[in-house]
Parts: structure tokens; C-alpha cells; sequence
């Protein structure tokens, strides 16, 4: 028995020997390989991979298919059935923990990891960052919006005050587009007077909370910008390159960069986005900045694995990153492309350049946030522009929030009570309030002797009192009471 | 006085005609204007994004040429082929079935009838995600997304048999019996004496089960995600509508547009008679 054991360990250590040879050396290959690029990346991604196949010095063929996916629908796209989606494919990266959520994208490894750090932008490598790990390579970082103007409307001297701007399509009966019922484009104004949302998330890709405070002092102010705009006839709630039909002042991206100068022609104007005034206080119009990544879809095959990654470092190394710019006009991540002349003699590039001042990174944000976001300016909009009217529609958004994921501090730092309580089962967290370290139940409660229940903080278990259940000895009408500081509880008879 | 009143009813029926028919005038102008807009707007050339105008200053065929050129053909092929397999299994698929519930008396013809009928009022895209872990471990999905679609309209048809059923009710049976008397089997029943007669509901079922996956997005979607070889009209032409394409394909799209509305538009126009007699036809008698 002894005898048969010991062969058979050290034929598993004789095939685990050489999978692990197989995996070092035999890179070399040719790999079947869906990658999902925009419709207008196809081709120049299929002589990407044929330059990749002809110049890597390992050995590694490249069979590509190459799909039309626009990278704002590969999440959607993947998430549906991730072992039949791309290998490799492009990304937004607002997609990125949804991704890793449905166990699409490879944890990069400390060379790949490496590669993206050092070459990359500070923004792009944030982006494909989740807890301390990396999950995607930066192919661009122009995701991000400024303003495409008509010279004949809006004279240069006006450009930099949001007021003149709309006073000048007024006068001249032209529109100003501007995607403000989107959640991505009216945030600008919020950044814009020092506002923040950030959303935190585990090492895992979950949110596990929200830091945000649009529904404040500077919150207001955006809002009353927002009202400016949107309380203009001139206001138009579209991103499109609408030169055509109408519009003089358009903010989007550098994606319309060719339509739009196509359509203005010798009064093509572009900069970045305006300031707004407030209390005599100027307020310039902030953004989000975002990337798009190039994310690789784990394998089974460790081998195709390494592969695939080496590909991905092709497609995203400095060479390809100018291409992209010169073919479509993308703004690179890769810091030596950023240098290079192909992108600095792009007009649409150099005011993302300039907005870049005034942009936030956008971070990881939980999905259900941009519905939420949005409404704000549909509520602005029905408002009179009165302080307190804005200020309501400020804490509507607020509470949506909360709704969502009750994780304002307020209520990660608040203590309720919970069990067999005033008719609940542990399924409901009764309201407490504090007075320094005491807090009191906001009601009494009529317990039964018998009653148990304990006080939790932020709805959660990791600090909850006391240790064992609190039960009730004699039947009565209590309040709660906690001492934070010591943990202990006790009950006070309701007068 | 006679004569006058008479003038004044003339001058009524005058006047409220009048106002009917610019009434209908503005109802069908605003119902057109749509369709005459995405053909003239499939004609200009002279710019390939959205514009605030509606007749173009170039016209041309470009767009249909950038058609031809793009992937457009193989999505119109898959449609194709979807639709047409699925006119003619499902009308012979739901022709069959409704000539047995409506002719033959069997056990669990009622309970069967009533099942179905409950089956029906759930709608079809509960079973989506299921449908597809079915197909894919079949490998119809993606690149054979077409056969998959196929097999999903099909497979369900025979539930819609009410209103084929409804018509063959109202044919006497004494027809039928007339026939077997005479030694035809049920089969030449069906194929010689009903069908002939049930004219407007055939083409009524080929028509119906024609435009279901003519249309088809959602599902269609589903099956073929990200691979362009197996979308349809639908799903391709969608993918085009994204932020940073509509501004290149928007009259691309357009022309897409036309061209799909072709086939559909044919087919009503050389069918139409039997349509409505179809329709009508089969809510005689439930």
C-alpha cells in the first residue's frame, strides 16, 4: 500500500512538472481569439493583431475574430453569458466592478501590473484599479466632455462665462445642447463648486459605501448654475453634434470631433467648458474624465492566458495608442503618447486638455447611481430657482440615495435597535437619537418579559450591543437606552 | 322655405365634411411624415449626421451603397431566412393544430385547451433566460443564432391556434363528413376541403408569423450577443445607434430603415384583401 502511495505522488509530482514546463516554455502557439473592438476600431484592431503576430519574438500566432461591440455595451454584453464573450475586448470603465463582479476580467499579474502602471496616465491607471489589484489595461483616456462652440454665435471673448454664452444663442435664437438629464454630464456643475461623490468598493469590486455631498451649501450653488442653463428656452438636453439642426453651443466629446468640425467649418470653435457666477463668485463647470480599457476575459488554458495578456500589452503599448489618435482621434493613456505631435495638434484635445484641470477621474460607481443622479436635473428644472425649492430638490436626491444603500455617515454612524421589539422580528431597525455618547430609543416600546434585542451600529453587526442578546425580565413600557462609550444598556420605564 | 332648409342641410353636410376631412388630412399627414422622412433622409448625401432639415441638398444612393458594404446584408439574410422557415413551419404547425381541436373529440381536448390558453397569458420573455442556457448548450447561439431562432418561434406556435380554430368552427362539419363518406382520410380533409375554404386565415398566419421575428429585438439580442454574423436588422442596426456612431451611420440608418421595410410592405400590399377578412373572419364564432 506504502509502495503504491509513493509512486503515485511521485507521478503526480512527474505530471505537475511538466504542465509547469508546459506553461513556461511552450508559449508559443496559435491561439484562437474573439476580441470585441467599436465598429470603427475593427479594422485597424485585425492589422493590430497582424503586426503583433509578425513582430513577437515568442513564438505566438494570433487567430483573430474581431466583433463589432461598442465598448459601452461589452458589460451588458459579457455579463449576459461570460464563457461564450470575447477574449479580449474594449471597455468603458465605469463597467469595471460589474465585470469583475461576473468574474470577466484577469487579475493583471506584478509584470502586467507593472507595464500598466509605468506607461499609463495617473487617471487611466486609477481606472482599471479595484481595491489594490489592476484588471485591465488603459487604451485611452478622452472620455470626457468640453464645449464645441459656433465662432459666428458665441465670440471668442465669450466662452469662458456660461452667462454670455447663453445671452448670445438667446440673441441669435440658437440652441446650447448640453446632455444635462444625464448623470455623467450634470455632476460637471457639482465638481465644479468642490462637491464629491465617491463610491468605495472592496477588494472584490463591491460598494460597500457612498461619500457624497451634493446636497449642501456647494451642492446649491451648482444647482442654481444648473438652473441658469436649464431655465433658458435656449436649453436643448442632448449630446448629438445638433450643429445642423440648430444648435450654437454643443458639449460633448472627442468622439464628435469630425462631425462637428465637418459641420461648422470656418466657425468651428472648441474650448473648455465655461464658468458660471453665483453671489459674485465664479464657478468653472467641472467634469468627469474616464478611460476606456482593454480587459481580458480569464482562461482556462493558462498558456492562451499569458497569450492574450501579451496581446493586450501589444494593443495598448505606445504605438497603437498613436495610431488610435490619428485613425479616430482618441486622446492616448500612455504618458510618451501623450507627447507625441499626432495628439497635441488635435484641437479637441488639447480643450480635454484643458477641461483635464477641472475634471475628477471618474472612479468605480455603482450603476443604479446614474438614475438616481440624473433626475436631479428634471427636479431643477420644475423648480421656481427658489433657494428652497432647489435645496428640496437636492434632498430628493439625497434620500434616493440613502434608499438605496442607507450608507450616508449619518446612518453608518447611527445606532438603532433591533429584535422582538414593538412588534418587529429582527427584521426592522427602530430609531434611536444621541445626546453625546448616550442614545435613546425615539420611542417607548411595550416588551413583554422575555423580549430580546440588541442596539447595532450602521445597520450592520460589527458593532453591536451588548455582546449577548439584551432580554427583558419584567414586562413594561421602555425606553432604550445605550451608552456608546461602555457598551452597556439598560431600559428606562416610560413615564 | 322648402328649399331653403334643404340649401342649409346641403351647407351642413358640406361643412361638417369639409372639417372631417382636413380633420383626417393632418391625422394622416402627422402619421406619414415619419416614413416620408426617413426615405428622403436616406437619400442625402451631402452629410452623414443629424440635421435640421428634411430634403436634402444631394441626393443619392450612398447610403444604400454603404449598406451593401457593411455587414447590413448578412443581418437582412438572417432575418430573412428566420422569417421566412417561421411563416411556414408555424402556419403549418398552427393550421394542424387547429384543425385537430376544432374537428376531433378526444379526452383532454378541453383541459389541453384550457392548459394552453394559460400557458399563453404568461408572457414569452419569462422563459428568456432559460431559453437561452437551452440553446447554448445546443450551440445555437452567436454564429447559429439563426437556426436558434428558428427553433424558439417555432416551438411554441401551436399555442396560438384560437383564432385559426375560431374559423375553422364556423365551416360545417357536414362538409367534412360529406368527404370521408366520399373516402378521404383526415388529412385530404384538411388539405382539400378546409383549407380552400379557409383562405383569408392562412394567409392571416403566414402574415402574423412572418412579421414576429421580422421584428425581433429582444430575444434576438439575447441569442446573438456580440456576434455580428448572427444579428438581425434589429440588433445590427441598433448597434449603430451609439453615441459615437450615430453621428457617421444616422442616414445609413435611415436607408437601413427603408430596405427593411420593403419585404413587410409587399407582402400587406398583395395580401391585404385576405388580412382583414382574416381578421374579421376568425372572431365570427370563438
Amino acid at each position: 500500500m506504502k509502495k503504491l502511495f509513493a509512486i503515485l505522488l511521485a507521478l503526480s509530482m512527474l505530471l505537475s512538472m511538466s504542465v509547469f514546463a508546459s506553461a513556461s516554455s511552450e508559449i508559443a502557439g496559435t491561439y484562437d481569439v474573439t476580441i470585441w473592438a467599436p465598429d470603427a476600431a475593427v479594422d485597424l484592431t485585425k492589422s493590430q493583431v497582424e503586426a503583433f503576430n509578425s513582430s513577437n519574438e515568442m513564438g505566438i500566432v494570433i487567430n483573430a475574430t474581431v466583433e463589432p461591440v461598442s465598448e459601452a455595451d461589452a458589460a451588458s454584453n459579457m455579463i449576459l453569458d461570460v464563457s461564450a464573450g470575447a477574449d479580449l475586448y474594449f471597455f468603458a470603465q465605469d463597467q469595471l466592478s460589474r465585470l469583475i463582479q461576473a468574474n470577466a476580467l484577469t487579475k493583471l499579474g506584478q509584470g502586467a501590473a507593472a507595464f500598466v502602471k509605468d506607461n499609463n496616465s495617473a487617471g487611466s491607471v486609477l481606472a482599471a484599479q479595484a481595491g489594490e489589484d489592476y484588471y485591465a489595461y488603459p487604451l485611452t483616456a478622452d472620455n470626457g466632455y468640453f464645449m464645441y462652440y459656433d465662432k459666428s454665435v458665441v465670440p471668442e471673448e465669450d466662452v469662458d462665462s456660461l452667462e454670455a454664452i447663453i445671452a448670445d444663442c438667446e440673441a441669435a435664437g440658437k440652441n446650447f445642447s448640453f446632455e444635462l438629464e444625464n448623470a455623467w454630464y450634470n455632476a460637471g456643475f457639482f465638481f465644479g463648486t468642490g462637491c464629491h461623490s465617491d463610491w468605495i468598493t472592496d477588494d472584490a469590486g463591491n460598494f460597500i459605501a457612498i461619500d457624497d455631498d451634493f446636497n449642501s451649501d456647494a451642492g446649491l450653488i451648482a444647482a442654481k448654475g444648473i438652473y441658469k442653463l436649464v431655465s433658458s428656452p435656449i436649453y436643448v438636453n442632448s449630446g448629438n453634434a445638433d450643429f445642423a439642426s440648430g444648435s450654437a453651443v454643443v458639449v460633448t466629446g472627442t468622439w464628435n470631433y469630425a462631425t462637428i468640425l465637418e459641420q461648422l467649418g470656418d466657425n468651428f470653435g472648441v474650448a473648455d467648458l465655461p464658468s458660471f457666477e453665483v453671489d459674485g463668485a465664479e464657478y468653472h463647470i467641472g467634469s468627469y474624465s474616464g478611460c476606456k480599457l482593454l480587459g481580458v476575459k480569464p482562461q482556462e488554458d493558462a498558456v492562451k492566458g499569458a497569450a492574450l495578456n501579451q496581446l493586450a500589452q501589444f494593443l495598448t503599448n505606445k504605438d497603437c495608442q498613436i495610431q488610435r489618435t490619428v485613425e479616430f482621434g482618441w486622446g492616448p493613456a500612455n504618458k510618451e503618447a501623450v507627447q507625441d505631435e499626432a495628439v497635441a495638434s488635435n484641437p479637441a484635445l488639447t480643450a480635454l486638455a484643458e477641461q483635464s484641470n477641472y475634471a475628477i477621474p471618474q472612479p468605480n460607481i455603482h450603476g443604479s447611481w446614474w438614475d438616481i443622479a440624473k433626475v436631479i436635473t428634471t427636479d431643477v428644472k420644475a423648480t421656481d430657482g427658489s433657494d428652497d425649492a432647489l435645496k428640496a430638490a437636492l434632498q430628493k436626491y439625497e434620500d434616493s440615495i440613502a434608499a438605496v444603500f442607507e450608507m450616508t455617515d449619518e446612518v453608518r454612524n447611527a445606532f438603532t435597535l433591533i429584535g422582538t421589539v414593538g412588534g418587529t422580528n429582527w427584521d426592522t431597525d427602530l430609531p434611536m437619537t444621541a445626546e453625546g455618547d448616550i442614545w435613546t430609543s425615539n420611542e417607548a416600546y411595550e416588551m413583554e418579559a422575555g423580549t430580546e434585542f440588541k442596539c447595532r451600529q450602521g445597520k450592520a453587526w460589527d458593532t453591536a450591543y451588548p455582546a449577548d442578546n439584551f432580554v427583558v425580565e419584567t414586562a413594561g413600557t421602555y425606553y432604550v437606552q445605550l451608552d456608546a462609550a461602555s457598551g452597556e444598556v439598560s431600559l428606562v420605564p416610560a413615564a | 322655405m322648402n328649399e331653403k332648409r334643404h340649401m342649409g342641410l346641403k351647407t351642413l353636410n358640406r361643412v361638417s365634411n369639409t372639417s372631417i376631412y382636413i380633420l383626417l388630412v393632418i391625422i394622416s399627414v402627422i402619421w406619414l411624415l415619419p416614413f416620408i422622412f426617413i426615405v428622403l433622409q436616406s437619400f442625402r448625401v451631402e452629410s452623414t449626421y443629424q440635421v435640421g432639415y428634411v430634403i436634402p441638398k444631394q441626393w443619392g444612393w450612398q447610403n444604400y451603397i454603404n449598406l451593401w458594404n457593411s455587414d447590413f446584408k448578412r443581418w437582412y439574410l438572417n432575418t430573412f431566412i428566420i422569417a421566412l422557415a417561421a411563416a411556414v413551419l408555424i402556419t403549418i404547425i398552427q393550421l394542424c393544430m387547429s384543425y385537430t381541436l376544432s374537428r376531433f373529440r378526444f379526452k383532454l381536448r378541453g383541459p389541453l385547451m384550457r392548459f394552453m390558453l394559460i400557458l399563453g397569458m404568461f408572457p414569452g420573455m419569462l422563459t428568456m433566460i432559460i431559453l437561452y442556457r437551452v440553446l447554448s448548450d445546443l450551440g445555437l447561439t452567436q454564429a447559429n443564432a439563426v437556426p436558434g431562432l428558428i427553433l424558439v418561434s417555432v416551438a411554441s406556435s401551436g399555442m396560438g391556434y384560437y383564432v385559426s380554430k375560431g374559423f375553422f368552427d364556423t365551416i360545417p362539419k357536414s362538409l367534412d363528413e360529406a368527404a370521408r363518406v366520399d373516402g378521404a382520410t383526415r388529412f385530404q380533409v384538411l388539405y382539400k376541403i378546409i383549407l380552400p375554404l379557409a383562405k383569408p386565415i392562412v394567409i392571416y398566419t403566414i402574415l402574423t408569423a412572418f412579421m414576429g421575428p421580422w421584428g425581433d429585438f429582444v430575444f434576438a439580442r439575447y441569442v446573438a450577443f456580440g456576434t455580428s454574423s448572427g444579428y438581425n436588422v434589429a440588433v445590427g442596426m441598433y448597434s449603430w445607434l451609439t453615441n459615437d456612431q450615430i453621428a457617421r451611420m444616422y442616414t445609413t440608418f435611415c436607408a437601413g430603415g427603408v430596405i427593411v421595410a420593403v419585404p413587410v410592405t409587399i407582402l400587406f400590399l398583395c395580401l391585404q384583401k385576405y388580412y382583414v377578412e382574416g381578421v374579421t373572419g376568425g372572431a365570427v364564432k370563438g
